[in-house]
């Protein structure tokens, strides 16, 4: 194979060789290659297959903006990336990659034919041609349209690797490293600012790396970039991040940053990280993005080998690598006359410079005389011709008066196109600072800023090297004293460089049929100059319903190379100016980020925190199934070996009714209550009378809203007279303390009360049955556990195994029950106790499906479940736990309102169905007419339902409007296949008289 | 007495490179929140023993003893076990004249040392705040990652972490896999 490399030339070490493949192919590149100058260097320019047509594609570009070179990198198992663009990815050795789009193969590829339908993919294609019939839809056109569609192929195994994150504070944050990045960076640095510094290519330098024209304070571009480097990383208070992009500009100045750790390497650390996120909050940004340079619209601009002239420039003077033998060059930009001349010097016959001005300055003329290379100015480009890649180039004069004369074919293997360069505003645009149009540039720049950030360089619209320092300079030194730090801009001398202007475009002046041009405007997204005309036709006359319904724009390069050409184009067909027309938003990220880089070392063990209380583990070694309940994770049930959950749950309920059992209730939140203004605040927030409750005694807490709903509820314990021990609900926790500390803070500061979250300082085991107070009689101490001393909804404290407690007497079974708190670390022991204790008495673990269970039988209410924040006390049935005599608490008034009292609210009943064995589901919705016509009229929803082992039948409760007047009524559920029917009742089924909670 | 259960102690993350780092689960303390009037704060210090920060995000130590003040009316107390009783005691017999709160936490946190050159680096992989602009001899509640926890600077390079029991773990393993880059030197 003819090599394209030419030695000493570049940056890449050429003495570094690594092997990787392509499509299977072996190939030898050198370190410092990307994918793509490494495959140029081996004359390979087919490097996929595009999107909708199928149309053989090469390298467009060199850099991030890369629309055409998609491949997938296999990295091993587990490791397959699609889409990344072949002109950032770094070679190294043992490096495995694919192109994409096609079958059976790159060369070959059947979906080409989509290349001849292409008046079937016209703009809008997909809302047009797909429509009819509609049954076709779901089963024939969707399918086949997935099927085909979708860049590469999406990874089918978890992503074995990790990710990191780091948050970092700076006082400049510099963007971009090129010539005008350094400079600021440099003069920010010199101020003794922090200073991070990112780029997204593997070394600093922007386009110095591939320019090479000019001197810089009387050193080459090279040796000042090599000074300008040594001298940052001298300075300690300058960070240098390389291979990492930019990706997104937030408020107040936080700058995302995605940091490639391992990706560049043949073998990387086991356990490293292969990305890392970076949250940077920047007390000053400068933006040093750059520009990108505009292909020229023209039929054919899209073949294998057509390419910006300035990333030709690149591969030639960056990577060594000359992009064709003979190419021509196409442009109405000064810029591409340089990369010419560059490859004209390194040896390369360049066939002719089409210039679409029909004046072009007299030195560039003299230049091209010189390197014996033919001009051709005031010509257009009408075709390209080569399947698979371009070998020729079909040229024709444009007169004055516009006439396009007949066409001359010029031979090529490569064309080269500039159609001027777009500053990159991606960043500053993210924070929505106004973007000014520039007329004669036919360009956006950044406008008035939102955020503390200047924009130097080309990406400001500042082209010339000598200004780009310049501005780049004073933006350093300007953001440092911002930041408040002496600064002062250093000067750069420039030599050798020239002002070069250009002209802008539509679609280039063609003599044949326009409506058949395939002149792409979005290489990515397949869309070509009559696509977005024929949207206007169609009445799209704003650019966001332009881009959307042609796509232009759309794909995952976010019309980099095409957003302005797909301007230009609307406008004109538009005939109303540019910004009229408008500019698609851009939004983060940047470039395509992987979702392990936002995920961070949030995945797997670390997705989310796991609340585990100091009894789990032993409910983990004893078998329990598990259910997250808030951030918790809680035992479920115990069951045995093979046991189903049903016989699981059914064993543990007839335990705990017939004997003993024991449950973990460390979850339940807890709230300790201090100050002599302690009853008052509890008067306030429940509904509940607190005043002569004595301490010793319990009592459940109702607590609502302001608008009078319930909010949370817990059975509360006065330990003193200015002492309270709080319970919410397991996920109401945090909820209800944040409320509480609000009222206090911002309504009653006058109270002398003070809150502390006590949580997790209790474990909690709940012991149930006729066999509890058995059980703990001979572990207790300092507490007279009879009923005379100690009867139900007490509290006590003293010790229990040795260690302190706060013991509950309370019930949420119906069953004689204890509470007992103990310091968390003493949580584990305590139950281990118990548990090795209750082994006379069968003692049975029970988890969170029993304790539904057996409240349910009792009709006690889990606020969440029975109520959806629209259920006042009175609608639960819990109408006796308001202190009527109170002179208020929170959401008093809104019960008076009449429509808090209305007799048709939905009211908490009891269900029995009518087929004992029917267990409703849950969420159900509830009919009094099942014979009514569609939609019918829903009047409440089944909210607890299970199978009861005590009443051997099933139960449930419901919501339903009016319900406690329908008692005895039936009521229908209709569910898929079946409509059951069911008896309105009260909401206790066991033990109404609660005889069992004293025995 | 029963045997205690503590989730991290035994368990250390250490590493000995350019940039080490030692992290590790701290001896236990007594704990309490105490929270009291500001303008009464000087008689809960004469309770307590020793002087309480006055001003908030501030931190004193004395005679082992470590107080942060995280509020307004806000202090957290970490004290050696043997002295739990007698400041109990002290607070019960202030309470008469001034009412406050001082309720026992000893049993809701896990502290947690993370000490070394690197402890900074290690802290920011999940802490949103300028650390480094954080002064010796503060602390404050924040967020770490996703769990709320309590930090101190003890010194240049050590921190400690106050964080509920069970947020520990993740707070843990977070340590540990930032831990692993700064091993890696990456």
């Amino acid at each position: 194979m003819t090599s394209y490399r030419i030695p000493e030339k570049g940056r890449v070490n050429q003495g570094k060789p690594v092997r990787f493949t392509f499509n299977g192919a072996s190939y030898v590149g050198f370190e410092g290659d990307t994918l793509a100058s490494a495959l140029l260097a081996n004359g390979v320019h087919l490097i996929g297959r595009s999107f909708k047509y199928h149309r053989p594609r090469g390298f467009l570009s060199a850099g991030s903006e890369e629309p055409n070179a998609l491949v997938g990198t296999d990295r091993g198992p587990g490791r397959f990336e699609p889409n990344t663009r072949a002109t950032v990815l770094e070679v190294f050795d043992g490096l495995n990659t694919t192109s994409q789009n096609h079958w059976p193969s790159l060369k070959r590829d059947i979906g080409a034919v989509n290349d001849a339908l292409y008046m079937l993919f016209s703009a809008g294609f997909y809302y047009k041609t797909f429509m009819w019939p509609k049954s076709f839809w779901n089963k024939v056109y969707e399918p086949i349209i997935r099927g085909a569609a979708g860049l590469g192929k999406s990874p089918t195994t978890p992503d074995p690797d990790t990710y990191a994150s780091r948050f970092a504070h700076c006082d400049v944050l510099v963007v971009g490293s090129g010539p005008a990045g350094l400079a600021a960076a440099l003069d920010a640095g010199k101020s003794g600012a922090k200073v991070i510094l990112v780029d997204e290519q593997a070394e600093l330098g922007g386009s110095l790396l591939s320019e090479t024209d000019a001197g810089i304070n009387g050193q080459s571009g090279w040796q000042w970039l090599e000074e300008a480097r040594s001298a940052l990383a001298a300075m300690n208070n300058v960070t240098v991040l390389t291979r990492t992009t930019a990706i997104g500009y937030y408020h107040q100045n936080l700058v995302g940053l995605c940091q490639r750790l391992t990706d560049h390497l043949p073998n990387p650390p086991a356990d490293a990280p292969r990305e890392r996120l970076w949250k940077v909050r920047a007390h000053q940004v400068v933006l040093a993005q750059g520009s990108i340079e505009k292909p020229l619209v023209f039929e054919g601009n899209d073949r294998p080998g057509v390419m910006l002239a300035g990333s030709a420039r690149s591969y030639l003077n960056r990577y060594g690598v000359k992009v064709g033998n003979r190419p021509v060059i196409v442009t109405s930009h000064d810029s591409a006359w340089l990369a010419a001349f560059d490859l004209a010097e390194a040896g390369v016959k360049v066939a002719a410079i089409i210039d679409i001005r029909p004046n072009v300055s007299g030195h560039l003329m003299e230049s091209a005389a010189a390197l014996g290379v033919e001009v051709l100015s005031g010509w257009t480009v009408t075709g390209t011709s080569g399947r698979l890649r371009v070998a020729s180039v079909r040229a024709n004069p444009v007169s004055r008066s516009g006439v396009v004369g007949s066409a001359r074919t010029i031979a090529c293997d490569a064309l080269l196109m500039s159609g001027g360069w777009t500053p990159s505003i991606h960043l500053f645009s993210h924070t929505k600072g106004k973007l000014d149009w520039n007329e004669e540039g036919q360009m956006f720049l950044p406008g008035e800023a939102t955020e503390e950030s200047r924009c130097a360089g080309a990406g400001n619209g500042v082209f010339s090297l000598a200004a780009a320092l310049a501005e780049g300079a004073a933006a350093g030194a300007a953001a440092a004293l911002d930041a408040g730090f002496a600064a002062k801009a250093a000067s750069y001398r420039v030599d050798g460089e020239l002002v070069l202007t250009g002209a802008n475009n539509r679609e280039l002046p063609t003599d044949r049929n326009t409506s058949k041009a395939k002149a792409f405007v979005d290489f990515q997204n397949d869309v070509t100059a009559k696509d977005i005309r024929l949207a206007v036709r169609e009445g799209f006359k704003s650019i966001e319903h332009i881009k959307r319904y042609t796509t232009t724009g759309m794909a995952t390069d976010q019309g980099k190379t095409s957003n302005i050409n797909g301007l230009a184009i609307a406008s004109d067909a538009v005939k109303r100016p540019a910004p009229a027309v408008g500019l698609t938003t851009f939004r983060p990220p940047y470039t395509p980020t992987t979702f392990g880089a936002f995920a961070g070392y949030n995945r797997g063990e670390l997705f989310e925190v796991t609340r585990k209380t100091p009894i789990d583990g032993w409910a983990e070694q004893n078998g329990a199934e598990f259910e997250p309940v808030s951030l918790w994770r809680r035992a479920w049930y115990f069951p045995k070996k093979g046991e189903t959950m049903h016989a699981a749950v059914a064993r543990e309920c007839k335990s705990v009714r017939e004997s003993l059992g024991m449950f973990d209730a460390s979850t339940l939140g807890k709230i300790e209550i201090v100050g002599p203004d302690a009853a008052e605040f509890m008067n306030r927030m429940y509904t509940n009378s607190w005043t002569k409750l004595a301490p010793g005694r319990l009592r459940y807490g109702l607590m609502l809203g302001e608008d009078g709903f319930i909010r949370d509820d817990g059975v509360i314990g006065r330990l003193t007279t200015d002492r309270f021990h709080v319970t919410t609900t397991t996920g109401g926790a945090a909820r209800v303390l944040g409320m509480m500390e609000d009222y206090l803070q911002t309504e009653w500061p006058d109270l002398k009360v003070w809150l502390t979250s006590t949580t997790e300082q209790w474990a909690v085991i709940a012991l149930n049955g006729p066999n509890a107070r058995k059980l703990i009689e001979p572990l207790v101490e300092g507490i007279d556990l009879s009923d005379e001393a100690f009867p139900h909804m007490s509290v006590a404290e003293g010790k229990i195994c040795g260690v302190p407690t706060r013991l509950f007497r309370v019930s949420f079974t119906g069953e004689l029950g204890y509470e007992i708190n103990v310091p968390a670390r003493y949580g584990r022991a305590v139950w281990e106790e118990l548990y090795r204790a209750g082994q006379q008495h069968g003692i049975t673990p029970y988890g969170t499906e029993t304790m539904h269970v057996l409240r349910a039988e009792k009709g006690y209410i889990i606020v969440g479940q029975d109520t959806d924040g629209t259920v006042t006390p009175d609608d639960a049935g819990l109408g006796w736990a308001i202190g009527k005599a109170k002179p208020d608490f929170v959401g008093k008034r809104s019960l008076t309102r009449p429509d808090m009292q209305k007799a048709d609210r939905k009211q908490l009943v009891g269900l029995l169905t009518t087929d004992p064995n029917t267990v409703l589901e849950e969420g159900a919705q509830i009919v009094l007419d099942p014979s009514q016509t569609l939609p019918m009229k829903m009047v409440g929803h089944v909210t607890s339902s299970y199978w009861s082992a005590a009443l051997g039948r099933s139960i449930a409760m419901a919501v339903i409007e009016g319900g406690k007047a329908r008692e005895g009524e039936t009521i229908h559920v209709p569910t898929p296949g079946r409509t059951h029917t069911a008896k309105v009742v009260g909401t206790v089924f066991f033990d109404p008289e609660n005889k069992r909670l004293s025995a | 007495m029963l045997h205690e259960h503590h989730p991290l102690i035994g368990r250390e993350i250490a590493v000995r490179k350019v940039t080490p780092l030692n992290i590790r689960a701290v001896a236990d303390g007594a704990r309490f929140v105490l929270r009291i009037d500001p303008a009464q704060a000087a008689q809960a210090a004469k309770a307590f023993g020793s002087p309480l920060p006055g001003k908030i995000g501030d931190v004193t130590v004395s005679k082992g003893r470590l107080a942060v003040r995280l509020g307004p009316d806000e202090w957290h107390l970490v004290v050696p076990l043997t002295e739990q009783e007698a400041i109990e005691t002290a607070f019960a017999k202030l309470y008469a004249t001034v009412p406050h709160s001082l309720v026992d936490v000893s049993h809701r946190e896990i502290g947690i040392a993370v000490e070394g050159v690197a402890a900074m680096l290690a802290l920011r992989s999940a802490i949103a705040f300028d650390i480094g602009g954080m002064p010796v001899g503060t602390g404050c509640r924040t967020i770490f990652d996703k769990a709320q926890i309590i930090l101190v600077r003890e010194a240049e390079d050590r921190f400690r972490i106050e964080v509920w029991r069970s947020f520990a773990d993740h707070v843990w393993g977070i340590l540990d896999a930032a831990s692993r880059e700064i091993a890696l030197g990456i």
